[in-house]
């Protein structure tokens, strides 16, 4: 899931370093809105403002992580 | 009264109050007032003159409050620049504003895209200052028991000229690092005001009704106002906002750092005229010609661009500017917008000059030619596109060409979308025909 994941999201956000640990840093919030519509769309979840969290987008691993409770909830 | 004037003044009747708030940071006005006394004298110690202007960079802070009024307080000229600004860039802004002699009711000069679509140091007076601030007090009604959040990049008018009203009346500002933790926003609606205001570009505005609409309409009694502008906002997305916070004021407003904040529409009406932008605010006049071009006159215009004449000539004539908006008055006097001349792209209220993304991908290894055109994002509107011609045997490879334009660029002018091409369209005479990519 990280790989197609990380594809989707460096297809999408090309500018942004993906494998930094400060990813939410490196992000505007127009990354941040990319991001949401892109793993709604592609995982059928719901995200909103309240998953938009430093925390959440610390690192793709932690992005990846969220998308997984998602799903299995 | 100026900014720091009014500073003084509430330092004196309600020393204790909170003048801004940023994260878990916070300074009262007695304490503002102190910190920018003891700035200016270090300034001025530092060799800062009177009518000298000082480069800084805009940091999204308590900080940048203090020494964009000791600057002031200094008797000095502030050039807040964009934070994430390149040092060369940086450079050369410095060198080209400290070659130059001011006026000396000059305080403030803001870098902008704007009009003319080239990167200028617009000029603005005290007096202007003071008339865009009085302008937002009497149509927007800022009170002293408001809290006004400040998302936006504090370099930009529509955020940095916020905080003039605010202050003004004694209120308070909260200044937040961008909208992209849409939990920060919302968690400053727990803070103890009883009333809550805002400026948000139309994007922004969507980003918070697409991913929080419920929780925005659960601040409906708390919310005194929300101002948009910068960039058209859709009839949909008003009525939207409106049917989110029924009792608010909903102000679209005409403004630029050219011309200050001159018209306003609350379009909280029921009506929610897209396009409308009301009528002329007190210290404004604004008048639309027959052929739709909007001229604006009045104290909150701009006194010219820094070092350029003679783009000053071609958009200040008669103390009045001829901006690129086009428009009309209806029936009951109200005017609208409906259209801007030039190729400036307007990305999420930051105005764009294609030409400048195309001569930063242009350097890039692969790319033969190049066109930076509008696209569409599903949720933020108009976001850049860059259509490239590759050098033979070169691929594709967006993310070393946005790097490339990200290292030379701000953040705002790296295309969203890349799309090769076999050729770009030019004109008879070699131009890029831009009109053609506008169909």
């Amino acid at each position: 899931m990280k790989q197609h994941i990380y594809s989707l999201l460096s297809e999408a956000l090309p500018a942004t370093d993906l494998e930094s640990d400060f990813l939410f840093s490196e992000l505007d919030s127009l990354g941040i809105v990319t991001i949401l519509v892109i793993l709604s769309k592609e995982y059928g979840i719901s995200l909103d403002a309240t998953d938009v969290t430093p925390r959440n987008f610390k690192t793709i691993d932690t992005i990846v992580e969220m998308v997984e409770r998602k799903l299995n909830k | 009264m100026t900014l720091e004037e009014s500073i003084k003044y509430h330092a004196q009747m309600t020393p204790d109050k909170p003048a801004a708030v940023c994260g878990k940071d916070s300074i009262t006005y007695s304490e503002l007032w102190k910190a920018i006394e003891s700035k200016a004298q270090a300034l001025a110690d530092e060799g800062l003159m009177p009518d000298r202007p000082y480069v800084f960079r805009a940091t999204q802070d308590l900080e940048f409050l203090k020494i964009y009024c000791a600057i002031h307080h200094a008797g000095a000229i502030a050039v807040p620049l964009e934070n994430k600004v390149n040092d060369e860039t940086f450079n050369a802004i410095k060198t080209e504003v400290e070659s130059c002699e001011f006026a000396s009711d000059i305080v403030d000069i803001l870098y902008t895209t704007g009009t003319t679509g080239k990167s200028k140091g617009v000029m603005l007076s005290e007096t202007a200052l003071v008339s865009c601030a009085d302008n937002f007090i009497a149509d927007l009604h800022f009170s002293p028991d408001l809290l006004f959040i400040i998302s936006g990049p504090l370099n930009h008018i529509a955020s940095l000229f916020k905080m003039h009203p605010v202050l003004t009346v004694g209120g308070t500002v909260c200044i937040l690092d961008g909208l992209k933790d849409m939990n920060a926003f919302f968690e400053v609606f727990n803070l103890p005001f009883k009333k809550f205001a805002t400026f948000m570009v139309p994007a922004s505005l969507r980003l918070i009704m697409q991913f929080s609409y419920d929780k925005l309409c659960s601040l409906a009694d708390k919310i005194d106002f929300i101002e948009t502008g910068a960039a058209p906002i859709t009839q949909h997305d008003m009525e939207q906002l409106s049917h989110a916070l029924p009792h608010s004021r909903l102000y679209n407003t005409l403004g630029g750092t050219e011309i200050g904040a001159v018209c306003t529409y609350d379009f909280n009406d029921g009506k929610h005229m897209e396009g409308c932008i009301g009528r002329p605010m007190k210290n404004s006049t604004v008048e639309v010609t027959p052929e739709g071009n909007i001229i604006v006159s009045g104290l909150t215009i701009m006194s010219g661009y820094v070092a350029d004449e003679e783009n000053t000539k071609k958009v200040l004539k008669d103390g009045k500017i001829y901006s690129a908006d086009l428009g009309y008055v209806d029936e009951n006097g109200l005017i609208h917008l409906k259209g801007r001349l030039g190729d400036v792209i307007n990305v999420g209220g930051f105005k764009v000059d294609p030409s400048e993304v195309e001569n930063a991908a242009s350097s890039h290894e692969s790319v033969k030619d190049c066109i930076c055109i509008a696209g569409t994002h599903p949720v933020i509107g108009t976001v850049l596109k860059l259509l490239v011609v590759l050098k033979d045997g070169k691929e594709l490879d967006k993310k070393s060409i946005a790097v490339h334009i990200k290292s030379r660029l701000e953040p705002h002018k790296v295309p969203t979308y890349y799309e090769a091409v076999e050729s770009i369209q030019r004109t008879y005479n070699g131009k890029l025909d831009r009109k053609y990519y506008k169909k």
